[in-house]
């Protein structure tokens, strides 16, 4: 008897367990709702490009004035125009440029600015710089690190597709160009002899 | 008892005491409130992996596959726990709560000792080799589940084992503290506890006195693959990520935590506390060394010379 009823609690308690462990739906049900939460990155980078980067470019700063101010107070200059989105050293800069083209190398376009040196990237485009640049994209917009990452991503693919190509149309020797960019520096190890400016946008002037 | 037989008892504390002493005085950052929850936190997991090794050392035995198997264990849990079980032939989703993936986790790190247990026992294999063996089963089986790629976004709940506080105190620290506390109890105040002992002191006498050795060995290697399930559990958790390259080289530490705690390798002779000590040891050192800024490859060098100190004071006092 003392060993049927330790035999029944036991079972009861494993029921409870299971019962409380596992749960069954059809796989159908599942897979449209995961559907429904999946967000489409390259239709949310087109839109955030369009409608968010295009439109805060009165915000970046003027390459030279940058440069002047990092080399007088790095730290205040930082902290007034970097944006970044995690706690190391990199940060982004959103500037605006208007120079002309010295050379035009394999991978990057040399860039003259009121006599100051830059180089523009035509071929490797990656990393966070332009979607964190303007500062205007948070982490809790997103479920999950993959999506914000793929936009990062997206956004990456728009500028090789749209940006590079009318960029390297333009840009013959001896061109003048005018453009927003995306920089990234390291606070610690600031290196401002090789400054080198994603494209975001072409401007007119 | 003579002065000396009362210093060889308290080695371990000594060295730990000194060792407190030498890096607060290199150190101001090392005595606060914060480092020392940083410290324990950290520590955890090593304390949780070194108390299932330790039983395993007391039987005379070693188990590498504790590394391993906290990764699969972590992946396992955070696999379930995220994406649960899709039979496509069946339409059926098979979905986990919390208590559920974090049992099927516990399942498969027993499981996995439980196997090197029997392997150990029913082919007579050492098991040096046979946890080797496991430990490459182990992380071949976490590739495949994970194709390589982390499990993340496991949910607040799920985090707060890694992360969270209760009563003022890191959860981790309850957990191991938990574990402790059951083990010591286990291996000092049970009969298994004593066989545990008899087996790692005399084989052949234990078997003789009537003790079912295998049964002891295969379920001592379960508790320890179960441990290093826990760990994998709150590794993953603290990461909000299971790793498929989680626990490398974590059966190293856990080796050096139970020998610097003054448990013999050969077997029989050894306490749960004093392998606590010994993990408490090497979470301070590693914390010291950080803090002083020293190169993580001196790091190595000066955890592998602890270890070697140790393990020749140990030798000599169980010669004299």
């Amino acid at each position: 008897m003392n060993k049927l009823l330790k035999n029944g609690l036991g079972l009861l308690i494993l029921g409870v367990v299971a019962y409380n462990s596992v749960y069954f739906k059809k796989l159908d049900e599942v897979k449209k709702g995961n559907s429904k939460n999946t967000l489409d990155t390259k239709v949310y980078a087109n839109s955030f490009y369009q409608e968010k980067i295009l439109t805060n470019t009165d915000k970046a700063i003027a390459i030279n004035k940058l440069t002047d101010k990092l080399k007088a107070n790095p730290d205040e200059t930082f902290k007034q125009y970097a944006h970044s989105l995690g706690i190391g050293n990199i940060r982004y800069f959103l500037v605006k440029a208007t120079g002309k083209i010295t050379k035009i190398n394999e991978n990057t376009l040399d860039f003259d600015v009121d006599g100051k040196p830059y180089s523009i990237a035509t071929e490797f485009i990656f990393g966070n710089a332009v979607r964190d640049a303007s500062g205007i994209i948070t982490m809790t917009t997103f479920e999950n690190t993959m999506d914000f990452n793929n936009v990062s991503a997206e956004l990456n693919e728009i500028i090789r597709n749209r940006v590079v190509p009318d960029l390297k149309k333009k840009a013959t020797l001896g061109s003048q160009i005018s453009l927003i960019g995306a920089v990234e520096l390291n606070h610690k190890h600031l290196k401002l002899n090789e400054i080198e400016i994603v494209p975001v946008f072409l401007s007119d002037k | 008892m003579s002065f000396r037989s009362k210093i060889t008892q308290f080695q371990s504390l000594i060295a730990l005491f000194i060792l407190c002493v030498l890096i607060s005085l290199l150190s101001d950052k090392f005595l606060t409130v914060n480092n020392g929850w940083n410290v324990l936190r950290q520590i955890s997991v090593n304390i949780v992996i070194s108390v299932g090794m330790t039983l395993v050392v007391l039987t005379a035995g070693i188990d590498l596959s504790v590394g391993s198997v906290l990764a699969l264990s972590g992946a396992i849990t955070a696999g379930l726990l995220k994406n649960g079980i899709s039979i496509p032939s069946l339409n059926l989703f098979i979905g986990f709560s919390l208590l559920g993936a974090i049992l099927a986790g516990l399942i498969i790190g027993s499981l996995s000792g439980f196997f090197s247990g029997f392997t150990i026992t029913r082919f007579k294999i050492p098991p040096f080799v046979a946890t080797l063996a496991m430990l490459t089963i182990a992380r071949g089986l976490t590739m495949l589940y994970t194709e390589g790629f982390p499990i993340s976004e496991l949910g607040e709940n799920f985090a707060f084992f890694g992360t969270g506080w209760f009563l003022g105190i890191p959860v981790p620290v309850w957990i191991s503290g938990l574990v402790i506390l059951i083990t010591v109890l286990m291996t000092q105040k049970t009969r298994l506890g004593r066989y545990i002992y008899a087996i790692g002191g005399n084989e052949n006498a234990a078997r003789l006195s009537g003790i079912n050795i295998n049964k002891v060995k295969i379920f001592v290697y379960s508790v320890a693959g179960m441990l290093a399930a826990i760990g994998g559990i709150l590794v993953t958790s603290r990461l909000d990520s299971a790793q498929p390259n989680a626990g490398i080289s974590y059966e190293l530490d856990a080796i050096a935590a139970v020998v610097i705690g003054g448990t013999s390798l050969s077997g029989g002779k050894g306490t749960i506390m004093g392998t606590v000590l010994g993990a408490i040891i090497i979470g301070v050192l590693n914390n010291g060394l950080v803090l002083l800024d020293v190169s993580p490859f001196w790091q190595q060098v000066v955890k592998g010379m602890v270890i070697l100190v140790a393990v020749i004071i140990d030798k000599q006092n169980s010669e004299k």
